[in-house]
């Protein structure tokens, strides 16, 4: 087999040598640093974004159950003051249907005594204006005016007829 | 019928010894620096784009990169990453040594017995340097003698072990040389006979050819992944003794 001639052993040697140093040099220094440096900055990266998004998902979360908490409150809160309102209105007009009654009561009360105080007043003005019609007319037909000696006379006569009838 | 070991053989391109060595130019060498220089351009312009989301040369780096970070975690774990440099730059070598000398024309650089055992016998001595800078002269013991091994299989692990020592690096040069090597002699043959065979039977070892080099291509990723993970298996026995055997697919 041609591998085994002994004769290129040493150029095969040295050169091997020299190229493969050569090599290691070259890459020691020029390409493996900035390719591990560029796997690892990829791999930091794609790290930091899952984390990232991880911590964003959570803060997301925390956010959501914030606000459906927060909407409920208002919701229920919402509820307490549309029941308050209704309670109060409730009450304020029952409240005024009271009060007007209470007030229609007293007009109609007021109006009924002013009423009868009224006609109590007519009918004695009725019965006084009578009485001085009747005087009137009694005076006419008796064609002269009774004095007050005719007053006494007439009204003692009268207290004789009834002492009289009386005995 | 041409014979199909012709394409390992090398010739001398210039002359040229260094002290009393010789260090002529061949095709060998010249398709190690090629190797070298694609390497060297596709890796160092991978580095220098650095966006964040890669364009395609810089996948392509990243994605080779990735490869042996994984080899290197998964064998050796996180303390193996100091070997990256190393590692990396022999898994690129072979593979790119391995797929160029598939192009018709080029010189399968790890067909040579002597390349592999270069890098069989460093990563192995480096293996045997750190188990004896981490854990001193037990090392030695540490390594010929598994753990809970009852006292009297002593005197027959010590041979044993001793023996998967020595395979080790013989091993893993022999492997890389021979499927290298048996894939282009099993490519010369298929062409030797399709070119003999005339048009009236030669289309069928020529078509075999083609199914062959597609293999080919598959054996040099799965070769040069083999050797790379054989290393850091070796290295990684440096680190914990015995923690994690290697076996040989």
């Amino acid at each position: 087999m041609p591998q085994f001639d002994s004769h290129f052993f040493s150029s095969l040697i040295f050169w091997e040598v020299v190229s493969f140093a050569t090599l290691f040099f070259v890459l020691y220094k020029f390409a493996f640093p900035p390719i591990l440096e560029a796997l690892e900055a990829r791999e930091r990266k794609i790290k930091d974004s899952l984390d990232q998004a991880e911590r964003n998902r959570a803060e997301a979360e925390r956010k959501l159950r914030d606000y459906e908490a927060k909407l409920q409150a208002a919701s229920k809160e919402a509820e307490a003051l549309l029941t308050q309102a209704k309670d109060r209105a409730q009450r304020l007009m029952e409240e005024n249907e009271q009060r007007m009654m209470a007030e229609a009561e007293r007009i109609k009360g007021d109006a009924t005594r002013e009423i009868e105080h009224e006609r109590r007043r007519a009918i004695q003005d009725i019965r006084a204006h009578t009485t001085d019609l009747a005087l009137a007319v009694a005076e006419k037909v008796v064609g002269r005016a009774f004095n007050d000696a005719d007053h006494r006379r007439l009204a003692d006569e009268a207290l004789r007829a009834v002492g009289e009838s009386n005995t | 019928m041409e014979n199909p070991l012709h394409p390992f053989e090398l010739h001398n391109f210039i002359q040229f010894s260094l002290f009393g060595l010789d260090l002529s130019i061949n095709k060998a060498v010249v398709m190690m620096w090629i190797v070298v220089g694609l390497v060297a351009w596709l890796l160092v312009s991978a580095g220098r784009q650095r966006r964040l989301v890669p364009n395609k040369l810089q996948s392509l780096g990243e994605l080779l990169v990735e490869f042996i970070r994984g080899i290197i975690l998964d064998t050796m774990g996180q303390e193996g990453m100091r070997f990256f440099p190393l590692i990396a730059t022999l898994f690129l070598f072979i593979l790119f040594c391995n797929l160029l000398g598939l192009i018709p024309g080029t010189y399968t650089v790890t067909s040579q017995i002597v390349v592999t055992a270069v890098f069989a016998v460093t990563v192995y001595g480096l293996s045997l340097v750190m188990g004896l800078l981490l854990h001193g002269v037990k090392f030695i013991p540490g390594i010929l003698v598994p753990p809970g091994t009852p006292w009297w299989l002593i005197p027959l692990m010590v041979p044993i072990e001793f023996v998967s020592q020595v395979a080790r690096p013989v091993s893993l040069a022999v492997r890389l040389f021979a499927n290298m090597t048996a894939g282009h002699t099993i490519l010369g043959v298929l062409f030797g006979l399709a070119i003999s065979g005339g048009l009236l039977i030669g289309w069928l070892p020529f078509a075999f050819t083609i199914a062959m080099n597609g293999l080919e291509v598959g054996i040099a990723f799965i070769q040069a992944y083999i050797f790379t993970v054989l290393t850091c298996v070796y290295l990684g026995d440096a680190f914990h003794l015995h923690g994690s055997e290697g076996h040989a697919p």
